[in-house]
């Protein structure tokens, strides 16, 4: 057994020119606040993205007549590990370069890619998925958002739940069922929402850290020409749980607390304690790891593979790691949580957001029992 | 995998299988000469294979697969470093790593087996959720050993790779705890009986985690590189470790 085939990476050589452009946009117009850095791609700040945008930063590997720069998909790895190691603010634009932009390219008619994609490269169009709804959590196949056909239009009702970014998002793939009294994965279909189209209310959720990042979505008669249709009409769950592979295999699950090893690498530098020392050890152990895993997996995504099994490890492993640091720290560092020294800020800030790290992109329990039927075991 | 490294799997994995956890020098070690493992990376012109640490990494990893119980991998050692040395010491414990790496992805295979054999209250016990979530716990960490291994074996072919042995070893090292908890656990009491072959995993697995290097050795070596670069430099010394070298 096998349970990860590792192969090396073959890192480009553009990359060093590569990361000095980041890092030198980031110190130009990044975050220096090591709070905000930590779990930054959830922060958003749309003059960033479109910072991003102009220095050719977004849209990487797309073709040029969507506005793309047709780079490889390891040079673009380069620039997100990048961004997410300096704690930059790419929320805004995240899931639309990561999940929508790929989507609209590979299953959108001509009108959407037009009118969506080169404005993603931009970074002025930023999206949000409508995956979840009221009762349904991990069971995607029970939605119940519908979609009706009228004439050439089709019609929108229900509710979405979750939805992280929709307060920022100017649309919305969203899975709706488009046939009526279709059953589970059956007779859902994928559809592009624009965010100001009649009908559609956001209302906020506001999480334990005071923080708004997830949102109630609401369809009222929401009426939508045939074209918002996105791929093939009833292929929804296909294309949607496709999506997933993109959304669990990259360096944001690993790479949201770098802020808190940043701090705590500082902090054993001040204080030969030794007991710090070897945490600060065993989390490089981890962190290099799991950066080898997740380079790994986008050069399997490069070369055109679907590497959903191993990246569904990679963000396990990352969830864990990610929610073991925070307590460690707390573990050997004597701390004051509500004092203004920087590595209890950032302790205390991811302690309260960690229990989250393991629910968004999929719950530990559902990526175990994918792994597990990767293991033949279901 | 390149050519050499698939024809060296495929001469030392039947062989290794067969020799396994009962093999004595006396007897085996003469096998093991004649595919000439002990020269995998002396010099072409020495008659050995000029085989790079990649390729002694197939060997290695093969060796702790079938719990191999023969000095295999300090012979693979001996002609490159001095006994004794900091970089005898540093080779051996990426030796240990890789052959841990390889007995986890065993002992895994056994209790995935085992698992989907065995039934309790009518049905395989490999179809109960919470055998299921442990088993992929375990090949998580199976699956970290592996990576952590191979990317050690690509630094020592790069360079100096103190920090990427180092923290090979601690994450193999740490992957053992889980893996043979979950191994022994699946098993329920078969496996803790001697007739039964996962100890000869999981005793070697134990054995392995303390030689060349425990966690605190590990932690330490890789705290120290790291705080003596201080906070900044850490994630630019990591890329740099993988770029390629930048031509002016």
């Amino acid at each position: 057994m096998q349970t990860f085939a590792t192969e090396a990476v073959d890192w480009p050589e553009s990359a060093t020119a590569l990361r000095e452009q980041v890092r030198a946009l980031v110190a130009e117009h990044g975050e220096r606040d090591p709070v905000r850095r930590a779990n930054c791609w959830t922060k958003a700040d749309p003059a960033f993205s479109r910072r991003l945008g102009e220095a050719g930063l977004l849209g990487m590997t797309w073709p040029r007549e969507y506005g793309g720069h047709e780079r490889s998909q390891i040079e673009r790895y380069v620039v997100i590990e990048e961004l997410l190691a300096a704690g930059a603010p790419v929320g805004a634009h995240w899931i639309a370069d990561r999940q929508s932009g790929p989507l609209l390219l590979r299953m959108g008619n001509e009108e959407l890619k037009r009118r969506w994609v080169p404005a993603i490269a931009r970074g002025e169009a930023f999206a949000c998925i409508g995956l979840s709804e009221p009762n349904s959590g991990s069971d995607l196949a029970s939605v119940r958002t519908s979609a009706r056909r009228d004439g050439d239009d089709w019609v929108i009702n229900g509710q979405k739940v979750w939805t992280t970014g929709a307060h920022v998002a100017h649309f919305m793939i969203a899975l709706i069922r488009s046939e009526p009294g279709s059953e589970r994965q059956q007779g859902l279909s994928q559809f592009v929402i624009p965010m100001d189209a009649p009908g559609v209310t956001v209302k906020p959720i506001i999480d334990l850290t005071g923080a708004h990042e997830f949102n109630e979505v609401f369809f009222e008669d929401v009426r939508l020409p045939a074209t918002a249709l996105l791929g093939e009409e009833g292929n929804g769950w296909k294309q949607a749980t496709a999506e997933l592979s993109l959304e669990r295999s990259g360096p944001e699950r690993y790479l949201s607390s770098m802020a808190l090893f940043t701090e705590l690498v500082r902090h054993a530098g001040k204080h030969p304690d030794q007991t710090v020392r070897e945490l600060v050890g065993r989390l490089a152990a981890e962190a290099w790891t799991l950066r080898l895993m997740s380079a790994s997996v986008a050069a399997k995504l490069a070369r055109g593979e679907d590497p959903a099994l191993e990246a569904t490890i990679v963000k396990d492993l990352g969830n864990s790691y990610e929610q073991a640091i925070p307590e460690l720290v707390q573990a050997v560092v004597e701390m004051d949580l509500n004092g203004e020294d920087a590595l209890a800020r950032v302790t205390a800030y991811l302690l309260q957001v960690s229990p989250s790290f393991s629910l968004r992109g999929g719950t530990r329990e559902i990526l175990k029992g994918i792994i597990a039927r990767g293991l033949g075991l279901r | 995998m390149s050519d050499t490294r698939r024809m060296l799997a495929e001469m030392a994995d039947p062989l290794f299988a067969e020799l396994s956890s009962s093999a004595t020098m006396e007897r085996d070690w003469a096998r093991i000469e004649e595919l000439g493992l002990p020269l995998l990376l002396a010099p072409e012109t020495e008659g050995g294979f000029g085989g790079t640490w990649e390729d002694a990494l197939v060997v290695f990893r093969l060796a702790g697969y079938h719990a191999l119980a023969l000095p295999l991998p300090e012979a693979i050692i001996a002609g490159r470093a001095q006994e004794g040395s900091q970089e005898h010491f540093l080779l051996c414990a990426f030796a240990r790593g890789a052959q841990i790496a390889g007995a986890l992805d065993a002992a895994l295979a056994i209790a995935v087996g085992y698992v989907n054999e065995r039934q309790q209250f009518g049905r395989p016990l490999g179809k109960f959720q919470a055998v299921q979530q442990s088993l992929a716990t375990f090949a998580c960490e199976a699956a970290a050993a592996n990576c952590a291994a191979m990317g050690a074996a690509q630094a020592l072919d790069r360079g100096d790779a103190t920090f990427e042995v180092a923290a090979a070893k601690l994450r193999a090292n740490r992957a053992v705890g889980v893996g043979s908890t979950v191994a022994h656990q699946v098993h329920g009491a078969i496996g803790f009986t001697e007739e039964y072959g996962l100890h000869e995993l999981t005793k070697r697995l134990w054995q392995w985690r303390s030689e060349f290097g425990n966690d605190a050795h590990w932690s330490r070596v890789l705290g120290e590189l790291v705080v003596a670069r201080g906070s900044e430099a850490f994630w630019p010394d990591l890329t740099a470790r993988t770029d390629p070298t930048r031509v002016d």
